[in-house]
């Protein structure tokens, strides 16, 4: 049956359901006051509304994406799946070495920990430079299709520079990660 | 105060605010250098394939607000700052159109048409000046049509319409904004759908934060610059990535031929002035539709002019498409006159109307103080309105940027023509991380990091189901607004549950609003 759908027949369906589930699950799950609501015998429109119109939006959008779907429609491929999960492992990993890598080397080189150094350079610097570093280098690879030192270098030179661009001017900034360690 | 005391004041606040140095004892005010400097890194960055203006205006609004802070001080360096670069990109983008057939942001495709056969021919300078004489002339003409209309309109908005009659003007832009842009009007509904629900996302009256499935990390809401980079950045960043992996990276540019014959004469500026000034009208006319973007207004000037330009067109002249000077100066003035006329809707209305846009509204937002809309343009019977000064310092910015754009633009566009040979594929991991870093200085925690991160796949999905995030990010803002005044209304109207249709210039709205769904879908599909 769904094997015959095209792309915008697929996101007019998923529409559809999306707004079906936001305006009968969602909404009366998670929201406390109705459509309208009476506070001290005056009635007024009630947190529900909202969300329930930018349903009836999204389901109107699906009906007539459904509807009418593109002469030449577009939709997600494999590739661009695949893409995606390419993409969040480069920055979830990107994220964790920015996260981590200044704690780890600092519990490595000194008796002091890191949240102590966390506006103290060059410690400040280790995690957002590492984590930047590599999110740079390995999207160029990725867009070259090799690694190559120049990509290391534009990543670190790139990272260095926003470091000092936010660091050096404001006492008050902080670079990642250091306001969550 | 009357309103040209308004006027003063405001011309004058851009000339006298903070110091940022002083020569022969003269002290030349930050927001005159904000200026400059924007329009200048505007130029470099148009001149950038693959970097826009509305990119360069997101990235540099959160390290702005890093420098100069929330204080109503803030508001024209910043605010001065984003019209640069707006104004800038538009004029820069016509560079690389011309001398490598790469237009620097998409407005200035049609400038390759005719400007890249010139430069072929050796004509690559009078190419330049024949952009920059247009551009600047339609920016300038929009601009005065902004300063003349826009109080008139706010005025009028004050006047006649009441909390009903507001909530439906606002429902009437959301509809025109998701009807028009893109090709198809049920996405830009579900675009729009989406931008109203993230906007309700744990706001609203009751003590319990609504839709955040008792989750912590949702009870603040989405965090909005966080929320429309990811959405505007982000998912245009990789998209173009992932672009480049799929059909491999494009060999740097070559630059065009040896530049000669670079004079422009008087009698050719004469031939040029007509398509010139129908192109801003053009322009003018789009730019002030929420919605609409340059780019239309671009190939609209174009098949105007080339219409006309065939009926007169002497047989040694070249063709539209073959390096017409004309064809240039059409395409640019009709792209460059829709960045004031843009703001026609924003300062009058506060409706944002094209991404450019929606970066003055969060520049405004994020700084305070300054609440785009009619009440700006209100002029006291005691005291004076500092928004309205504000406003008539945003005209003076804008000005002094056409002054700046009319003496030193020409010049310092053709020494931009380097910027297309920045690799793009270096180019966009440097800008997703700068965003990414502006973001976290900005919010001070990773979390933020991560919302850009989930909101730029929305962004790439969007893109890659052929549906615009415009209207996402225009619904987002103006989500709250509209749930405000309809709360508003149906106080006000005594609980009347159809005050939106009970009310004449409300329910001419309403029906507007249905209109312009029903006519675009009549339009056959792409």
């Amino acid at each position: 049956m769904f094997k015959h759908l095209t792309g915008d027949k697929w996101l007019g369906l998923t529409a559809v359901i999306a707004a079906l589930l936001l305006i009968f699950v969602w909404v009366p799950l998670d929201i406390d006051t109705g459509l309208v609501e009476k506070v001290r015998r005056q009635i007024r429109l009630g947190d529900s509304l909202g969300p329930v119109t930018a349903g009836v939006v999204i389901l109107l959008g699906g009906i007539l994406t459904w509807m009418r779907p593109s002469a030449d429609p577009q939709s997600l491929s494999v590739d661009n799946l695949k893409w995606m999960a390419t993409l969040a492992v480069t920055i979830t990993v990107s994220f964790v070495v920015m996260r981590f890598a200044g704690p780890m080397v600092t519990s490595l080189l000194t008796d002091t920990p890191y949240r102590a150094l966390r506006a103290t350079p060059p410690w400040n610097y280790i995690g957002y430079i590492a984590g930047g570093a590599l999110l740079v280098a390995t999207l160029i690879s990725l867009a070259r299709r090799k690694v190559s030192l120049s990509a290391a270098l534009v990543g670190i030179i790139a990272s260095l520079v926003f470091a000092l661009l936010y660091d050096l001017p404001f006492d008050d900034l902080q670079l990642p990660p250091n306001g969550d360690v | 105060m009357g309103i040209w005391d308004h006027a003063v004041m405001g011309f004058m606040s851009v000339f006298s605010g903070p110091e940022a140095f002083s020569i022969l004892g003269v002290g030349i005010s930050i927001t005159l250098i904000m200026i400059l400097t924007g329009f200048l890194m505007g130029i470099t960055v148009g001149a950038t394939p693959g970097l826009a203006g509305p990119m360069a205006m997101a990235i540099a609004l959160p390290i702005l607000i890093s420098i100069f802070g929330f204080s109503q001080d803030a508001f024209l360096p910043v605010m001065g700052f984003l019209i640069g670069i707006m104004k800038g990109a538009t004029l820069g983008g016509s560079v690389p159109a011309i001398l490598f057939n790469t237009p620097g942001t998409p407005d200035a495709y049609m400038t390759t048409l005719d400007g890249y056969p010139m430069a072929q021919k050796g004509q690559a300078k009078k190419a330049l000046k024949v952009a920059h004489l247009s551009s600047v002339s339609g920016d300038t003409f929009s601009d005065v049509v902004l300063v003349l209309c826009a109080p008139f309109l706010a005025v009028l908005v004050e006047s006649y319409l009441d909390l009903p009659e507001k909530a439906a003007l606002l429902i009437l832009s959301l509809a025109f904004i998701a009807a028009v842009i893109g090709g198809s009007v049920g996405k830009g509904l579900i675009s729009m759908g989406l931008g109203l629900l993230a906007a309700m996302i744990a706001t609203g009256e009751d003590f319990y934060p609504r839709l955040t499935m008792g989750s912590p990390a949702l009870a603040e809401g989405f965090p909005i610059a966080t929320a429309i980079l990811g959405v505007l950045i982000l998912g245009e960043v990789f998209k173009s990535i992932e672009d480049m992996i799929r059909s491999g990276i494009q060999s740097a540019p070559r630059p065009a031929a040896t530049v000669a014959g670079d004079r422009l004469s008087f009698a050719e500026i004469r031939r040029l002035a007509p398509h010139i000034a129908r192109s801003s009208v053009i322009g003018t006319i789009i730019g002030a539709l929420p919605g609409i973007g340059s780019t239309l207004a671009a190939t609209l000037g174009y098949a105007f002019a080339r219409a006309r330009y065939d009926n007169k067109r002497s047989a040694s002249d070249p063709r539209f498409g073959e390096g017409a000077p004309e064809g240039i100066a059409a395409t640019e003035a009709a792209n460059s006159a829709v960045s004031g006329a843009n703001l026609i809707p924003v300062l009058s209305l506060g409706i944002p109307g094209n991404a450019a846009a929606v970066f003055l509204i969060l520049g405004m937002e994020s700084i305070g103080g300054f609440n785009p809309g009619p009440a700006v343009f209100r002029v006291p019977s005691d005291g004076f309105n500092p928004e309205l000064i504000m406003a008539f310092g945003l005209f003076t910015a804008m000005f002094l940027t056409n002054g700046l754009n009319w003496t030193i633009g020409g010049v310092f566009m053709r020494a931009v023509g380097v910027m297309a040979r920045v690799p793009k594929e270096v180019l966009l991991p440097v800008v997703l991380l700068l965003t990414l870093t502006a973001i976290y200085v900005q919010e001070n925690t990773m979390a933020a990091m991560w919302i850009a991160v989930g909101f730029g796949v929305l962004g790439y999905i969007m893109r890659r189901v052929g549906m615009s995030p415009l209207p996402f990010v225009i619904a987002f803002i103006l989500g709250g607004k509209l749930e405000e005044t309809a709360r508003q209304a149906f106080a006000a109207t005594g609980g009347d549950a159809f005050f939106l249709f009970t009310h004449p210039i409300a329910a001419a709205f309403m029906v507007m609003s249905l209109a312009v769904i029903v006519f675009n879908l009549r339009k056959p599909s792409p």
